[in-house]
């Protein structure tokens, strides 16, 4: 039995990436330019989800290294050559590099507190995105952002398609990457330490350097999906990265299980296509019916949730709970 | 997928990949730009949910009122109006404009709320080859040669009435506004114009004070460095939620007997029912108000009270010259009007006779060389209404 | 800043900052009760604010007795609302925050949507009664007049609501429940019946809240964001679940909105962020060092 889901689930995987690669042939140039966009944002779905299910730190903030990195994509990376795959690197280096100096912050911190101090910082950035015009062009951001070629050698990404394939493959790799090292043993310390930290730390694991690792890691990938933003789009603003973005992000990942990295994807796929895609077809609608699709996913989604809470201590203090958590004190303790 | 997670869950999730698809395999039905004498696809974008709703909704209603005054014609071919929301700003507009220009192939662009989504939208313009004639934000573009606007620049209104101050106002004058482009276009338009014409600022350092925006709610921690200042008069610029608490909080501040000057914004509308009575006396610039005495307004306001509470607005009169401009320029682009042919109808229009006056557009900036006129808030019968009290400079290109 | 040097130029700002602080901490104190007795993750609080905001805006008319009325209607229709998010809630109850917050979200979209739809897009004018509806001089300086009584009415909602937390029953099992959940559970008191009372309640002090400060934050499309998210700010920084703590984080958020920004204009849009995030990282350093010690 477990054989044959597998071989289904295989199958199924396969069908979606077959139709997700012949999709540009079947519809017009809208959905591919939406599709590509949606690309984008599934992989900083993916780094959300790391964080939040995989590490147990739910977050508001990965928009601030997707910001760094589409900024630095433009900035840095176009003066530096017009090969996609450079862009790429510049944009993880400086995704990474803000996760790194936002480190000290999140490291100790639990649940709740996660999510209000990746707020914070994801805000912060926004605004100094916002008023740096000599480099980020202000609030009205960055426009007429030269094409890029993916390898040296290859031809520019002059249409909607090409510039949508090449989002495909680089998710598709790097989503790849993420899953293998998923596999090893560094997935389960992250999930043993999601699981139990105590337990961990008895064992002498240090937890907070898995943190401090996991976080700077998502923030690569949340950078290099800010160079996919740009290529896919031509275009950066402040806008990209607002609050609404982190939060309908961290809903696609809770959608999708927020454990599972292809979950994750599907969950920002299904969120941020219908979003866009609602904007144009329903004109002042979109924000109703998008909230009913939410109430809708938690009520008619089977499997959501019950699981324990995979969030490292909990989201908030442990009242009126049913499970009494004696071996490990409350992760805000401060009414105490 | 491959981590510990349930197997009902794949299932599920399957399902739900499937359902990604759906979306595109339901709308793949391009359609090509009008021919001869058939109908021709417009589109409109403007902020129909969010924060900038209402002005949104006033360039909706602008546009269609011409329509509909026109048959629903435009230079002869019906039209069919493809109305799509912007939201908030750029993160939504963008796929909106993709789907108008990409999708259902748009002959000519339309409407647009912020600057920034002109920004983001703009890129789109150049590659599908498609005119776009704006009717409110505007930000700084390297190549105008298909974007039109028939609101104007925002360092406009400013330019047009920092002489005025000058002269009226004896004393420095404190310059206040939203910290976004378009709070420092309009102030950066004030304050040079104010300072070449001699006057000087009353902010501490010379430079104009920014509020973060939208954040800011409350401005009455600003008034009290607005009466350390000494400032005989203020200059500002606000729209929207924060005109409204702008303008309320002020009345009942330590500086509401000192003057208030605005670009036209921080009084058009509905926000000058919220403001009430608070509003009252304010001075503001703009190219537009319902009690101008001409003609085409006369016929405009009528057709507008008609189907709608309430004046109409700059917002909607400037949708609706969008209108005017699309019919003339779709008239003169012969009997198979491609977008380029519109494009280049639109640059051989010459004067345009508007609810505001004639205007024309600026062969530079492709936005319009209008008067602008001095408003203040007064009463009119039971309610309050902005009312022309002078003209000001004809500014533009 | 050259005709007044010294504290006097910032008299203003500092009473304003207790008026904006004493505000979000009526607004933000149902999210309290959610937080740490119901252990929900309401993001419709906001939502459950505009609301009491609209119904300000329908129903005052410059006369006391429609403040009356409005206070009356708004804190009902608020409570019926937060009432019915419990009800909504049952099947998520038992699940993750998160899916709370997917659910709460969701609701909180739906919501402003059918409040846009019904009052418009416009931010409605709210006339208070006309004997509020000027200013007064204090030492000087000209204020407010509806902004002065509201900080003596909301010190007392705040009075009355630690003596209802700590002299009443409902007040006790709330606090009980806040302690330990499992013992107020075995005593018989239904947690569904629990849930869909602290969630009125909240509604009902959001209602308040969104009553008598529509004149200060006034309902519009933008209301429910700005009150959940500075709801949010002081609940988690007051220690969530702690009242004393928020009042305490809502008045510290008051200052930092009014007095900080008159003091450091340049820094304003990075002051409350900043703020907040510098006084969680350190506070949950602290806390991780007694999780190590323990």
């Amino acid at each position: 039995m477990p054989r044959a889901l597998r071989a289904l689930r295989r199958g199924i995987t396969a069908v979606v990436l077959v139709g997700l690669v012949l999709a540009p042939s079947a519809v017009d140039d809208y959905t591919v330019a939406l599709l590509a966009r949606t690309l984008a944002l599934g992989l900083v779905a993916v780094s959300v989800a790391l964080l939040t299910g995989v590490a147990g730190l739910p977050t508001l903030g990965q928009t601030a290294p997707y910001a760094a990195g589409a900024y630095a994509s433009v900035v840095v990376g176009g003066q530096l050559s017009d090969v996609g795959l450079v862009h790429l690197g510049v944009a993880a280096a400086a995704g990474a590099a803000l996760a790194a100096a936002t480190v000290p912050l999140v490291v100790s911190a639990r649940g709740v507190v996660v999510l209000m101090i990746t707020l914070a910082v994801g805000e912060l950035v926004v605004t100094i995105v916002g008023r740096w015009r000599s480099v980020t062009g202000g609030t009205d951001g960055l426009a007429g952002i030269p094409p890029v070629r993916p390898l040296w050698g290859l031809p520019v990404l002059a249409t909607d398609r090409a510039r949508y394939l090449y989002a495909l493959v680089v998710v598709a790799v790097l989503v790849g990457v993420v899953l293998l090292v998923l596999r090893t043993r560094v997935g389960l310390l992250l999930r043993a330490g999601r699981d139990d930290e105590a337990r961990l730390r008895a064992s002498g694991h240090r937890v907070a350097l898995h943190v401090a690792g996991v976080h700077v890691a998502a923030g690569a990938v949340a950078g290099a999906a800010g160079s996919l933003l740009v290529v896919a789009q031509q275009y950066v603003s402040p806008a990209d990265f607002g609050f609404d973005t982190s939060a309908l992000l961290l809903l696609a990942v809770v959608i999708g299980g927020t454990w599972s990295v292809g979950g994750a994807l599907i969950g920002a796929a299904i969120v941020i296509a219908s979003r866009d895609w609602l904007f144009g077809v329903l004109p002042g609608q979109a924000p109703l019916v998008l909230g009913l699709a939410f109430v809708a996913t938690v009520y008619l989604l089977p499997g959501a949730g019950h699981r324990p809470p995979a969030v490292r201590g909990r989201l908030l203090p442990p009242a009126l709970t049913r499970r009494p958590v004696p071996d490990r004190p409350s992760p805000t303790g401060v009414r105490a | 997928m491959s981590l510990s997670n349930p197997r009902r869950r794949r299932a599920c999730l399957a399902a739900l990949s499937a359902l990604i698809l759906l979306p595109a395999a339901g709308c793949a039905d391009g359609e090509p730009a009008a021919g001869p004498g058939k109908s021709i696809k417009i589109g409109l974008l403007a902020s129909l949910s969010g924060t900038y709703q209402a002005v949104g909704k006033e360039i909706r209603d602008g546009f269609q009122l011409y329509l509909s005054s026109h048959d629903g014609r435009l230079g002869g071919h019906e039209v069919q109006l493809v109305v799509a929301d912007e939201g908030n700003g750029a993160a939504t507009a963008v796929p909106a404009a993709t789907k108008l220009l990409k999708q259902d192939r748009v002959a000519a662009l339309t409407g647009i709320v912020g600057g920034g989504s002109v920004a983001a939208v703009y890129p789109l313009l150049n590659e599908t080859k498609v005119p776009f004639v704006g009717s409110n934000g505007r930000p700084e573009l390297k190549d105008v040669s298909r974007v039109w606007h028939t609101s104007y620049l925002s360092d406009e209104p400013g330019e047009a009435i920092a002489q005025h101050v000058r002269d009226n106002v004896k004393g420095s004058v404190y310059a206040i506004g939203p910290d976004y482009q378009g709070g420092w276009d309009e102030l950066r338009g004030f304050t040079d114009a104010f300072v070449k014409a001699g006057g000087k600022l009353a902010n501490p350092d010379g430079k104009t004070t920014f509020t973060p925006f939208p954040a800011t709610t409350n401005f009455t921690p600003y008034f009290a460095g607005i009466k350390a200042s000494g400032a005989e008069a203020v200059y500002t610029f606000y729209a929207g939620s924060a005109a409204v608490d702008f303008v309320k909080q002020y009345a009942q501040s330590e500086i509401k007997d000192i003057p208030l000057y605005a670009a036209g914004f921080l009084t058009e509308g509905g926000v000058l029912d919220a403001q009430g009575d608070a509003a009252r006396d304010i001075y503001s610039v703009l190219n537009y108000s319902p009690d101008l005495d001409n003609a085409e307004n006369r016929d405009f306001v009528a057709a507008w009270k008609a189907k709608n509470d309430g004046s109409p607005t700059t917002y909607a009169m400037a949708s609706y010259d969008a209108a005017a401009v699309l019919d003339r320029a779709i008239a003169a682009a012969g009997d198979n009007p491609t977008p380029e042919r519109i494009n280049a109808a639109i640059g051989q229009l010459g004067q345009i006779s508007s609810p505001r006056g004639t205007w024309q557009f600026s062969p530079s900036t492709h936005a319009p060389v209008q008067k602008w006129y001095l408003r203040q808030v007064r009463q009119d019968g039971r309610a309050l209404s902005n009312t022309v009290v002078g003209d000001l400079a004809t500014v533009g290109g | 800043m050259a005709a007044d040097l010294g504290f006097d130029p910032y008299l203003v700002p500092a009473v304003d900052g207790v008026a904006y602080g004493l505000l979000v901490f009526v607004a933000a104190s149902g999210l309290v009760l959610c937080f740490g007795v119901a252990d929900i993750l309401n993001l419709a609080h906001g939502t459950l604010y505009a609301i009491g905001g609209y119904t300000a805006a329908a129903l005052l008319d410059g006369g006391w007795s429609s403040l009356v009325l409005a206070l009356a209607v708004g804190v009902a229709a608020a409570t019926t609302a937060g009432a019915l998010v419990a009800v909504l809630l049952t099947r998520a109850a038992r699940r993750n925050h998160l899916t709370q917050a997917l659910l709460t979200f969701g609701l909180a979209l739906v919501g402003g949507s059918l409040l846009v739809s019904a009052f418009g897009p416009d931010q409605p004018p709210v006339r208070v009664p006309a004997a509020l509806d000027g200013s007064v001089v204090i030492a000087g300086h000209r204020y407010a007049a509806y902004r002065l009584v509201f900080i003596g009415v909301a010190a007392l909602i705040a009075g009355l609501l630690h003596l209802a937390v700590r002299r009443t029953r409902a007040g006790m099992l709330v606090r009980a429940a806040v302690d330990d959940a499992e013992m107020v559970a075995v005593l018989g008191v239904n947690p569904a019946r629990v849930r869909v009372g602290v969630l009125a309640a909240a509604g009902a002090l959001a209602g308040v809240a969104g009553v008598l400060g529509a004149p200060i934050i006034g309902p519009g499309p933008g209301t429910a964001d700005v009150v959940l998210l500075l709801s949010l700010v002081v609940v988690v920084l007051g220690g969530l679940g702690s009242m004393g703590g928020t009042l305490l984080a809502a008045l510290a958020v008051g200052q930092i909105q009014t007095l900080g920004v008159a003091l450091a204009p340049s820094a304003a849009p990075f002051l409350l962020f900043a703020a907040m995030a510098a006084v969680l990282a350190v506070r949950a350093r602290g806390l991780a060092t007694a999780r190590r010690a323990a």
